[in-house]
């Protein structure tokens, strides 16, 4: 939102203190200010001329050689006996008497200001004729795109209050207002302030934040008065029922479009807008100045002398002012002629009814919409312009007849014409004057201040509140323009930041000593953080989206993945539905940094369509995901993956995943899709999955480019919660004897069922109260053999009775051999 | 077109009976589509190029496919149960020394733990929602404005209201079911002091300062007599602690639905003393926005405004990790790069 230091002081009668304390003011107590623009050196040196003389140049057809009279205001400039100026000019509209915009020597053309190379003039001769400097075209002085002829200053083009000062040697900047310093503050601070998209708001603002009175032009908080005038039919109806709580309407006969005079095309440039021609750029300056967008429509062009307000009809077709068509929905408000769309309501005007310099009558309209539909409408069609800034933050139906009056009377200013019409105002019966009940204790104890309702009121006040008080109770009146408040909090963070935040008190809240329960789920990802990066493994942060090609190459199926409709990258298409894919996305990247051996891991979430938690929410399935790369390797990937899981999940049960039915529990079909059946196991919690772990398909490992070691597990976080620390063992005061036991089994055999042998039956057996440890050694298979293998064991144990002798454990040793012959076939060797 | 349709017949047929699956890569019928291109009308070319290369990617995956269930027939199954493998000893983890956790992660512990001695309890938040708690019941009603200030991810598939879900933009996302969760702490006469670090999303491009998954951490602090005032001591006892020094604080006045007042919060630059590139030569730095728990939030969590008022207040952790290392890209943290992440 940009702010001209000038317009604001055309609605102050205080002084506005230095543009650094102003903008450090500003940004405490209004809004973040992004940038200051200081005019007044762009067009410090430009002055007014009179062109005394004017001739054709002797040695160029399309120039002129041009006396002026500068009043001797510029120094250091070749002048003639009578003290004029030449300057050579090649506009063709060049002519004696007129007044123009002289660029003297050593000034830089204000076009090229601040750009990389500033175009600084001289006196220069131009086919033999000396120039000194040159008359400015509205391009040269960055206030138009016209630079077909130079501009001429008269009368009219000056601001009311400066008309006898068009005389030679004037500073142009100052009669045009450009000794001006522009402040943009950030659109974001001011989302809810219908009021603070017009300078009249900012000024007010100000105002209050400065601790001065502010007031209102008569005209904006009068009651405007209208003439009945006839002259031109029009007929206009509001059909849009709550979607447009006013609209007013009203037609001017015989005006002059043409451009604007220079004083308000200078106001709207100051402002940055873009001027157009009279008609169009009074609309533009008197929402510039209040907020209050507006619209003109010839009036010839409107079928059957109607102008009315309706919601489309579906599929409804019109072409706005950009030159585009849009199909229209029941849900956009329309501006409509005798036959059809002539404008989207609140957001662009249609092309047919366009303002053009043939125009001789005008309607001009003016309306409040319904801030909510005009966002929707603006966001369906991707069109965000000044007026839906403006709208879309709920512009005052009040304001809009005020301001509907002063646009009718700065037209007939400007471009002349007479008022054919009455003025038609249909509007949508609303509340009464708003109103917020608050006491000066509600506002002290949520700002933590002692200030007395006198005080209180007067901040308010400030700023054309009415803040009445009775006893404790403060009634406090809401000007029109404050669509944004109807809370008692709204009036604390007035009375907050009129006072001054940074005026608080820093008191610390008190509360009772009891202490802050930990979370557990944090608690268990820090230990596994800990735990695995302990193990050499590195934590990696993946996004929680992946392109479609990830799911794809990891097997998965992306029906089941949530999918993004609006995400600006391809890359994230859907929420993934494992960690995996994430992680082995990054192993190739890395191998060719040059990491031959590493592991990634990630604590995250994945989901699955369909699937639901107890809110009714997408469920997310916390997770821990890693992988293991190794550019070479003679390892066994599969026992890699599970040594670095049992380090966060030591006592997990194993069962290939080739003899689980993954299947039936969707979600854990797409965890285990990556993985390979025959060299993977799902780990299990008793009878439920909670994870996998092992060696990835061929097919992944070709699509993610996998080296030669690639493995991996996934599983849910919940596991690890239930994960307990191993019980203590009591120290045995005896000496310990250690005894190894092979035993060789057929082939087919698993581990576990030969080991579990052995630990149930020393335990069953064991000689007294024992301390018992129990380790694998080996398992070996003979090259020859490939039907057996040998597991073994060593067995350290002691007993907390006595000193165990070797007869004792040879015994316990022969029952253990008996008892896996008996049960395993196996043999000890 | 035609004639591609008779090709896919025609090759997945012959597929089947191939003993070497990758020869129908090199099928004649492939070879003569290609050779069709350049003798079809220019306007024709560009379509039926791309419909013979879905053909080729087909016919490629088939392959893949196929070689992989070879490759899988011919792997003998583990024992999954093992320590380690026949004639194999027990495979070695990589050395400490090459392990390291998230410099993100290591900071939301940090930020977790002084909080914690400050007396919040720390809560997850969740990387799907609806727009109820992302947006309605954080006063933002339905097609209100400042709803566009969040680039905010959606998806296709819509909730039980037929609106779209959201990848949060903000933890507050969390701020309903917080006041809610933890209600009771005030008929107990204690404090709701919550924190929620954890991932938020935002719909932006990429660059050095930009990234669309970063994370934020929450904090909500409600309770009788709590005042703006407040808000500011304890955001600056905090910093106070994170950096370790004394520091000067100001707030300005900002606007997000969810809190009256807003506010903006920046912090005296803790890196330098006469202005440095982390604050920009300005001695301050825009740290979070923050502000008074607005009444229709706690409303909205059954908690009566004219009874209870709080605090809450958003800091991103990407920012703070990166100000303290001097991170020049932001796109590192979910880069997954071994070179940047074994330097915390």
């Amino acid at each position: 939102m940009k702010i001209s230091l000038n317009t604001i002081r055309q609605y102050i009668d205080f002084e506005l203190p230095s543009v650094d304390e102003l903008v450090s003011r500003i940004n405490q107590q209004l809004g973040q200010v992004e940038e200051v623009v200081d005019l007044s050196a762009k067009y410090q040196d430009i002055v007014i001329v009179k062109v005394v003389e004017c001739e054709k140049h002797p040695n160029a057809d399309k120039l002129h050689v041009c006396l002026v009279d500068d009043g001797g205001a510029v120094e250091n400039v070749e002048r003639d006996e009578n003290g004029r100026v030449q300057v050579v000019c090649g506009a063709s509209n060049v002519h004696a008497g007129m007044f123009a915009a002289w660029l003297p020597p050593r000034s830089t053309v204000p076009a090229s200001f601040g750009t990389a190379e500033p175009f600084v003039l001289g006196a220069r001769e131009l086919r033999g004729v000396v120039s000194n400097g040159m008359l400015a075209s509205a391009k040269e002085l960055a206030i138009g795109d016209d630079h077909a002829g130079i501009i001429e200053i008269t009368e009219n083009d000056l601001p009311k209050s400066k008309i006898q000062n068009l005389k030679s040697g004037e500073k142009f900047a100052e009669l045009f207002g450009l000794d001006d310093t522009v402040l943009d503050i950030e659109n974001k601070m001011f989302t809810h302030r219908p009021d603070c998209f017009g300078q009249l708001g900012v000024a007010r603002e100000i105002a209050g934040i400065l601790g001065h009175a502010f007031k209102s032009p008569a005209w904006y908080v009068g009651e405007p008065v209208f003439e009945s005038r006839s002259g031109l039919e029009l007929k206009v109806f509001n059909e849009a029922g709550e979607k447009c709580p006013r609209f007013t309407a009203v037609v001017l006969k015989d005006v002059t479009v043409k451009p604007s005079p220079l004083w308000l095309q200078i106001e709207l440039v100051r402002l940055g807008g873009k001027p157009i021609n009279t008609i169009v750029d009074m609309t533009n300056y008197v929402m510039l100045l209040t907020a209050q967008p507006t619209h003109a429509y010839d009036y010839d062009k409107l079928r059957e002398q109607t102008l009315g307000v309706r919601m489309a009809k579906q599929g409804e077709k019109c072409t706005l002012l950009n030159g585009k068509e849009y199909e229209l929905t029941e849900d956009d408000i329309v501006i409509v002629d005798g036959e059809g769309v002539v404008g989207l309501g609140g957001v662009m005007g249609g092309g047919n009814s366009e303002v053009s310099d043939d125009t001789k009558n005008v309607v001009l309209e003016c309306a409040t919409f319904d801030m909510y539909t005009i966002r929707k409408t603006s966001m369906r069609y991707g069109l965000f312009t000044d007026a839906v800034t403006r709208f879309n933050k709920g512009q005052s139906p009040e304001q809009q007849v005020v301001v509907q009056g002063k646009l009718v009377e700065l037209i007939v200013e400007i471009a002349g014409g007479t008022q054919a019409s009455e003025i038609f105002d249909s509007r949508q019966p609303t509340a009464d004057s708003r109103q917020v009940m608050v006491t000066s204790d509600f506002i002290n104890a949520r700002l933590g201040l002692k200030l007395t309702q006198a005080e209180i009121a007067n901040l308010l006040e400030n700023v054309e509140f009415d803040a009445a008080s009775s006893d404790e109770q403060m009634t406090v009146h809401i000007p029109f323009w404050r669509t944004d408040i109807d809370l008692p909090e709204d009036i604390v963070e007035e009375v907050g930041r009129l006072y001054g935040f940074d005026k608080l008190p820093c008191e610390m809240p008190r509360r009772s000593i009891t202490p802050a329960a930990k979370n557990p789920v944090f608690e268990v990802k820090k230990r596994v953080r800990e735990q695995l990066s302990r193990a050499g493994a590195n934590e990696v942060l993946t996004y929680s989206f992946v392109h479609a090609d990830v799911l794809q190459k990891a097997g998965q199926d992306a029906l089941q993945a949530y999918q993004l409709s609006n995400a600006l990258s391809p890359d994230l298409q859907y929420y993934r539905l494992s960690l995996t894919p994430s992680l082995l996305e990054k192993i190739h990247p890395n191998i060719k940094a040059g990491h031959d051996e590493f592991a990634l891991f990630e604590l995250g979430k994945a989901h699955r369509v369909g699937d639901v938690d107890d809110e009714g929410l997408p469920r997310e399935y916390k997770r821990l995901a890693l992988v293991w790369a190794a550019k070479k390797t003679d390892k066994t990937g599969y026992f890699v993956a599970k040594q670095y899981l049992e380090v966060v999940a030591p006592n997990a049960r194993f069962v290939p995943l080739s003899d689980c039915d993954v299947a039936k529990y969707e979600v854990f079909e797409q965890l285990a899709k990556p993985f390979e059946p025959k060299r993977a196991a799902v780990i299990m919690d008793g009878e439920n999955f909670v994870g996998v772990v092992g060696e990835y398909t061929a097919a992944v490992r070709k699509a993610f480019k996998l080296p030669e070691g690639a493995v991996g597990f996934e599983m849910f976080q919940a596991y690890l919660m239930k994960v307990q620390p191993r019980p203590y063992v009591p120290l045995s005061r005896f000496p310990k004897v250690s005894q190894d036991i092979s035993l060789k089994v057929p082939a087919s055999t698993d581990y576990q069922s030969v080991f579990s042998l052995v630990q149930k039956t020393v335990h069953d057996h064991q000689p007294g109260d024992c301390e018992i440890a129990l380790e694998p050694l080996s398992i070996y298979q003979a090259d020859n053999d490939g039907d057996h293998k040998t597991i073994t064991l060593r067995l350290v144990i002691a007993s907390y009775e006595k000193t165990l002798s070797d007869k004792d454990v040879n015994q316990l040793m022969e029952k253990v051999a008996a008892e896996a012959e008996k049960h395993l076939n196996a043999e000890r060797i | 077109m035609e004639q591609i349709e008779q090709a896919r017949k025609a090759l997945t047929e012959r597929f089947a009976e191939l003993d070497v699956k990758s020869n129908i890569l090199k099928a004649k019928e492939l070879r003569e589509l290609y050779g069709e291109i350049p003798k079809l009308p220019v306007e024709q070319r560009s379509a039926f190029g791309q419909a013979v290369n879905v053909l080729k990617n087909e016919l490629e995956t088939m392959v893949a496919a196929a070689e992989a269930a070879v490759e899988s027939d011919s792997l003998s199954p583990v024992d999954v149960t093992a320590p380690f493998d026949i004639n194999a000893t027990r495979p070695k983890l990589l050395p400490t020394e090459q392990g390291t956790t998230h410099p993100l992660t290591q900071e939301i512990e940090r930020v977790v733990e002084i909080f914690g001695r400050m007396g919040f309890v720390a809560e997850e938040s969740r990387e799907i929602d609806d727009q109820y708690h992302m947006f309605e019941s954080l006063n933002f009603p339905k097609g209100h404005p400042a709803r566009d200030d969040y680039d905010t991810f959606m998806t296709t598939q819509a909730d039980t209201d037929g609106d779209p879900y959201v990848a949060p933009a903000h933890t507050s996302t969390m701020q309903n079911r917080i006041l809610k969760k933890y209600y009771a702490n005030l008929e107990n006469d204690e404090a709701i002091a919550v924190v929620v670090p954890d991932r938020v999303f935002r719909n932006e491009d990429l660059d050095a300062r930009h990234e669309h998954t970063f994370y934020q951490v929450e904090g909500v602090y409600v309770a009788k007599g709590v005042h703006a005032g407040m808000l500011v001591a304890t955001l600056q006892k905090f910093l106070e602690e994170y950096y370790d020094r004394k520091l000067k604080v100001r707030v300005n006045p900002f606007y997000f639905p969810f809190t009256e007042p807003s506010f903006e919060f920046a912090l005296e630059c803790p890196f330098c003393e006469s202005g440095c590139s982390v604050c920009s030569q300005s001695k301050w730095i825009e740290l979070l926005g923050c502000g008074m728990i607005h009444p229709n939030v706690l409303k909205a969590a059954g908690i009566d405004p004219n009874v209870y008022t709080g605090f809450a207040f958003g800091c991103g952790i990407d920012r703070l990790v990166m100000m303290k290392h001097n991170i020049e890209d932001i796109r590192h943290f979910e880069s997954a790069k071994l070179d940047f992440l074994r330097q915390f």
